[in-house]
């Protein structure tokens, strides 16, 4: 609660004979949070040196870079196959030994004869294409080359022109432009250059082919028919590789992943000729299985010592510890920031209060409907994320649920009221309907609930620095600022209740929600009490930093006044889904008045694609206001008085296997 | 005087429902156009960042909801006009 996973500091030597028997342990617990060695000449590490990959690193980085290149032409990869059986990872060491090689060589002969019939087709196009306009000139292909003394130009032309020295030409017109061929004598090249320039001409190239243009064209486009056969068979083969070796693929990707890893470990560590030594974490109650795991491992010829001295908090690396219900918030926090390890965690706050913040806003049982169909619409995509997927999951739910409870508290179904009265707040507006809403409840609840995260933000925030800071004046003065702005905050809320009675001021309609006021002598000496907070939170504040000040009114004003976007925004929300039924309901009702007409089919079709667009529009803007401003309320109000994150992530080393099994 | 001679107090109450009602519109319409200022430099700057690192998304989405307080502060004060 509050709290990451106390950690242990774990130091691991034995010798170099002992680090396979050692890592394949450590991987198997998948506990260790490894703490790389820095090779960086500190006194008492000379001779100390990162280690070496363990022999068959460079076999094993070769293989998982041929399943790789094969899964690359497969576009598959172990995150995309799914529902697969689950091997033994020896099956699969032996398949990669006896199978792979074929695999490897099948894939890419086919890959092969792809890419040749796909440069075969684009030769063919292309010869096409240079071809076609000579099919509309009366010549054959060889009359075009092999003269000493005629230049031949062949080209696009927009119009016909005439030259005035002896030549032999054809224009062939056509849509936009036409097609030139023009043979003249050597002598006059330069002149027909020049005239066929400045007349826009683009010359193109002359083909150096035989026999009729109509033949030449023939016979590339039986190559192309040939061709674009071949590409399509070898595709059609390369679907079938898929079908028939995706799956073994994802398995030894697996299990070559698992195996780099592990043979790679040793640059983690730091090494003497004939010993190694390794640091890092293990979660507390875990450190007695992995100490007895690794003796036995190592036929006892193993030092593992847990170390408690000179710990640096900024290292250890964070790992939630939350009960059950609250986890989903982790993935919210983790949108955030990891909380650092001494840091309070405050994903229980969030991760129930995010939930109620969304129902409160959106609070309808028909969207809450909408919203707990689309979960269990994308349960099984969102469950493959693995371990994130459940947490979505569960904010979903979550979601889902709140909103459907707070729509029976408010009484509302797609913004129509039920048939009972709403149990807190009326939040039903005058829009096409007689309703008097009850509004100021809900803004002077937001307001209140806001009150309350920024005293607990400032309590939190004396909590982390007496924890956190190094002690000495500082840290006090830092615990006093926060208790300052605590003072100064509810010195002005009881100077306003012993001075005004808001009840009177805001309530025209009838309030629910019951603000304090304290007349007479008592409200006198809490004026007094008041102002001696504010008085003593001011000093608190300006003793850590004058310039805090600035922030007084988005401290004292704006932050609160933000929460009452819980009310404001659900209004919203409500407003928009009773337009939509404002208009439908009129529709159908000119549908009806007056006998049953072709208009009345109309508008009774137009008034079900207007309940339908708008509220599904209005659900879709429920899920991104309530989602991003209660969140954000969160981030923005309340963690800005306490929080700072940037812990390092528990990354322990292991695998999370999903084909394979040891 | 001459008002007084020109309206009675009915519709004068109504003007004054009218000019509240103005007043309301100009709230949320105003707050509205100044939140939509803050986000567009706001919104470019938050999607070119996740755009390189997309770890970003969850505080470039906060950051884009940062000046909605401006258009939602309006729509309390509109509320606060139409409902008190």
């Amino acid at each position: 609660m509050f709290q990451p996973k106390p950690m242990t500091r774990l130091v691991i030597a034995a010798g170099k004979d002992q680090m396979a028997s050692v890592v394949s342990e450590l991987y198997r617990h998948r506990v260790f949070h490894i703490t790389d060695f820095v090779d960086q000449g500190k006194e008492g590490y000379e001779g100390v040196k990162i280690g070496t990959p363990m022999e068959n690193a460079g076999e094993l980085s070769t293989d998982l870079i041929k399943v790789r290149s094969i899964e690359n032409v497969f576009q598959t990869s172990p995150k995309t196959q799914h529902d697969v059986p689950v091997q033994s990872a020896n099956t699969i060491r032996a398949a990669i030994k006896k199978e792979l090689p074929k695999i490897s060589e099948e894939v890419n002969a086919l890959t092969a004869k792809r890419s040749n019939a796909e440069a075969k087709i684009r030769e063919c196009e292309q010869r096409i294409a240079e071809l076609t306009p000579f099919a509309l000139i009366p010549a054959e292909l060889e009359l075009y080359r092999g003269y000493e003394t005629l230049s031949v130009f062949a080209g696009y032309l927009e119009h016909d022109i005439e030259f005035d020295f002896p030549c032999e030409k054809y224009f062939a017109p056509g849509k936009e432009t036409g097609f030139l061929v023009l043979f003249a004598g050597k002598e006059n090249a330069a002149t027909a250059e020049k005239v066929l320039s400045d007349a826009g001409f683009t010359a193109v190239a002359l083909p150096n082919e035989t026999g009729t243009v109509q033949a030449a064209l023939d016979k590339y486009n039986a190559e192309l028919t040939a061709a674009k056969a071949d590409a399509e068979e070898a595709n059609t083969k390369v679907l079938e590789a898929k079908a028939k070796y995706a799956d073994l693929l994802a398995a030894c990707d697996e299990v070559l992943s698992c195996d780099v890893e592990r043979a790679e470990a040793p640059l983690r560590f730091a090494t003497t000729e004939e010993t190694f030594v390794l640091e890092g974490w293990v979660p507390f109650d875990d450190v007695e299985k992995i100490k007895a795991a690794l003796n036995q491992a190592a036929g006892g010829k193993i030092f593992v010592e847990v170390d408690e001295e000179n710990i640096n908090y900024e290292d250890v690396p964070v790992e939630y510890n939350n009960p059950g219900i609250t986890k989903p918030g982790e993935v919210l926090l983790d949108l955030y920031a990891r909380p650092k390890y001494r840091e309070l965690d405050p994903t229980i706050i969030l991760g129930i209060m995010f939930q109620i913040l969304f129902g409160i806003i959106v609070g309808d049982v028909g969207y809450g409907l909408i919203y707990l169909i689309i979960t269990l619409i994308l349960r099984k995509f969102i469950l493959r994320l693995g371990d994130m997927g459940k947490k979505i999951m569960g904010v979903m739910y979550g979601v889902s649920i709140s909103t459907i409870v707070f729509g029976l508290i408010y009484s509302e179904f797609f913004t129509l009221s039920l048939w009972w009265h709403p149990l807190l707040f009326v939040r039903h507006l005058p829009i096409g309907e007689v309703h008097a809403p009850n509004i100021m409840d809900l803004l002077v609840l937001s307001v209140a609930l806001g009150i309350l995260y920024i005293s607990v933000g400032r309590i939190f925030g004396m909590i982390n620095h007496a924890r956190m800071d190094h002690k000495g004046p500082h840290r006090t003065k830092a615990i006093l600022s926060n208790l300052g702005w605590n003072f100064m905050l509810w010195g002005m809320l009881l100077a306003i209740f012993s001075l005004i009675d808001l009840n009177v001021v805001l309530a025209k309609a009838n309030m629910l929600v019951w603000i304090p006021y304290i007349p007479g002598t008592a409200g006198t000496v809490t004026l007094i009490i008041a102002i001696v907070m504010f008085v003593a939170g001011l000093v608190f504040v300006v003793r850590e930093n004058p310039l805090d000040l600035m922030e007084l009114p988005s401290n004292l004003l704006s932050h609160m006044l933000s929460f009452s976007r819980i009310a404001a925004i659900g209004l919203s929300s409500v407003a928009i889904g009773m337009v939509v039924n404002y208009f439908a309901r009129m529709f159908f009702g000119i549908a009806f008045d007056g006998g049953f007409t072709v208009l009345s089919i109309v508008l009774i079709i137009a008034a079900i694609l207007l309940i339908i667009v708008g509220h599904a529009v209005n659900a879709v803007l429920g899920v991104l206001d309530g989602a991003i401003n209660s969140i954000r309320l969160h981030f923005v109000e309340f963690f800005m008085k306490f929080y700072q994150g940037g812990g390092i992530i528990y990354k322990p080393f292991g695998h999370n296997r999903k084909f394979t099994e040891e | 005087m001459a008002i007084e001679a020109l309206i009675d107090l009915e519709s004068a109450k109504l003007i004054g429902k009218g000019l509240g009602n103005i007043g309301a519109g100009l709230a949320v319409g105003l707050g509205g156009v100044g939140t939509g200022l803050a986000q567009q430099g706001i919104g470019a700057a938050a999607f070119g960042a996740v755009a390189e690192d997309k770890g970003m998304l969850g505080l470039a989405l906060v950051f884009i909801a940062i000046p909605e307080t401006l258009v939602i502060l309006g729509l309390v004060v509109s509320i606060m006009i139409m409902f008190i």
